[in-house]
């Protein structure tokens, strides 16, 4: 109980932080999917001619894949910033890296508004399917809680993880297929697509936010994999991590 | 009487973590592990019985800071026991966990959700009074504070709160006389309460007029202790 408290406070800090001198605040959290999605239009829209709606395919790509690297690149230096914090109050670490999910779910969730009333025009059809959102949304928190756990207690002992996030995030983003389509991979290429796990959450937000069906029962089932188990993983290594990191930070 | 505070052996060791461009050639070269482990406190053994006050002395860096997170239960010790009777206050230490950027009133509000407290209109109301810091100062960023003030608002949050122990670091020394008096006044209050305080200083005069008991550490180890006015004697001595 004490530790939801102590969540809750801790992402309302967050969310003021965030935008705290900013003219416009949370509207950039549909603004900066926006302004990557105009750069792919004009680049790529030639290119992309083909397929159907390729406005709403790309935002509904985009905006997931802002939320998972937002809560890692915020996440990763969770802890080292919570420094004042954890060295005088007893808290439980791992609230830092889950505090920043929540406050970009916050975030995500005003974008979805903004998302839903712009995204008909351009062929968004509203369907019962767009409930699979939910648990779609519910694995994802949890792979990118993972990640950022995983990477916040690294970044304690080594502050080279948080240098080599943000150098490696642009080439992540352009492996996985969210700007342009998957029969578009080489098919040299395909196995390093299928390796990055990011590859099956995106295609698996499609369903409910692009073609407006029910998912694939199998994509389902290797998300549901991939979440639990980087979870466990994560969770793990985070208590190995943990009790050193007073004297580290 | 029963003791409200007990530490049995108790060792502090921190691993410290050489990284950076040295430590990759030293691994390269020589397979030097890049992480080293320092002890900190050595077989620290004291009780404390109830209703005492205790004040901790020492040079600068002589492991006083660590001593009091790990009776909190922020550092948990390599080895040996604590055993404490009651709830212990949040340790406070010049700007502990206060977010600079945000507001006085937005900085209530968060440490007082994080020591795991109701954050109600009036427990806020006594903070702010207690502290004696306006409304509009309150309103402001607390990264414009001068330390005086945020000593001030510190104490206030630690202290609104009813523990057995209450924990203080070196936060007298910054605030004016006015407030200087309050706190001590406040001190004296909590003490004749039955409260116990933990009390570091480097005046040790204050440490008289506060605590019964007194340690004094030494690089770690606990060179002395007794009665507070014979250990202040042997910390005039070190100098």
């Amino acid at each position: 109980m004490q530790s939801i408290n102590q969540l809750y406070a801790l992402s309302k800090r967050n969310v003021i932080l965030r935008y705290k001198h900013s003219l416009i605040g949370f509207l950039w959290g549909f603004i900066k999917p926006m302004l990557y999605l105009f750069i792919f239009i004009i680049i790529f829209s030639a290119q992309f001619s083909s397929v159907n709606h390729y406005v709403l395919y790309a935002t509904s790509g985009i905006l997931f894949w802002f939320y998972f690297s937002n809560i890692v690149s915020q996440g990763v230096q969770s802890i080292v910033q919570a420094a004042g914090i954890i060295k005088s109050v007893q808290v439980e670490p791992m609230l830092f890296p889950l505090a920043e999910v929540f406050t970009e779910l916050f975030n995500l969730i005003l974008a979805l508004l903004i998302y839903f009333i712009i995204m008909p025009w351009f062929g968004l059809q509203f369907s019962f399917y767009m409930l699979w959102l939910i648990p779609t949304l519910i694995l994802f928190s949890i792979f990118s809680f993972s990640t950022a756990m995983l990477l916040s207690a690294l970044n304690v002992y080594f502050r080279d993880v948080s240098i080599l996030w943000n150098t490696i995030q642009p080439a992540i983003f352009y492996l996985t297929p969210i700007a342009y389509t998957e029969d578009l991979i080489p098919q040299k290429f395909a196995l390093v697509i299928k390796l990055n796990p990011i590859y099956y959450f995106i295609k698996l937000f499609r369903y409910p936010l692009y073609s407006s069906s029910s998912p694939d029962s199998y994509l389902f089932g290797i998300c549901t994999c991939i979440s639990l188990g980087s979870l466990i993983i994560s969770y793990f290594l985070f208590q190995r991590l943990k009790n050193q990191f007073i004297t580290s930070i | 009487m029963s003791s409200i505070l007990e530490l049995n052996q108790v060792n502090v060791r921190y691993r410290t973590n050489h990284a950076g461009i040295h430590s990759i050639k030293d691994f390269v070269t020589t397979f030097k592990n890049p992480f080293q482990t320092i002890p900190i406190l050595n077989d620290i053994s004291f009780q404390l019985e109830r209703g005492q006050s205790l004040g901790i002395l020492g040079r600068n860096g002589s492991g006083k800071s660590t001593l009091l997170r790990t009776i909190a239960g922020i550092i948990k010790p390599s080895s040996g026991t604590i055993h404490v009777e009651g709830n212990i206050a949040p340790i406070l230490a010049l700007g502990a966990g206060l977010e600079l950027e945000l507001t006085g009133y937005e900085n209530i509000h968060l440490l007082l959700s994080l020591y795991g407290r109701k954050v109600t209109k009036t427990a806020i109301e006594e903070i702010a009074a207690f502290s004696e810091l306006d409304d509009t100062t309150l309103r402001q960023a607390t990264k414009c504070y001068s330390s005086g003030m945020l000593a001030r608002l510190t104490f206030s949050i630690s202290f609104s709160h009813d523990c057995a122990i209450y924990i203080i670091d070196e936060v007298l020394a910054v605030g004016d006389m006015g407030f200087q008096t309050k706190c001590l006044n406040k001190i004296y209050e909590l003490k004749n309460r039955g409260k116990t305080i933990i009390f570091v200083s480097h005046f040790p005069d204050e440490v008289v007029k506060i605590c019964d008991q007194a340690i004094l550490l030494e690089k770690g180890v606990l060179i002395h202790q007794g009665l507070s006015a014979d250990i202040c004697q042997h910390y005039k001595a070190l100098f």
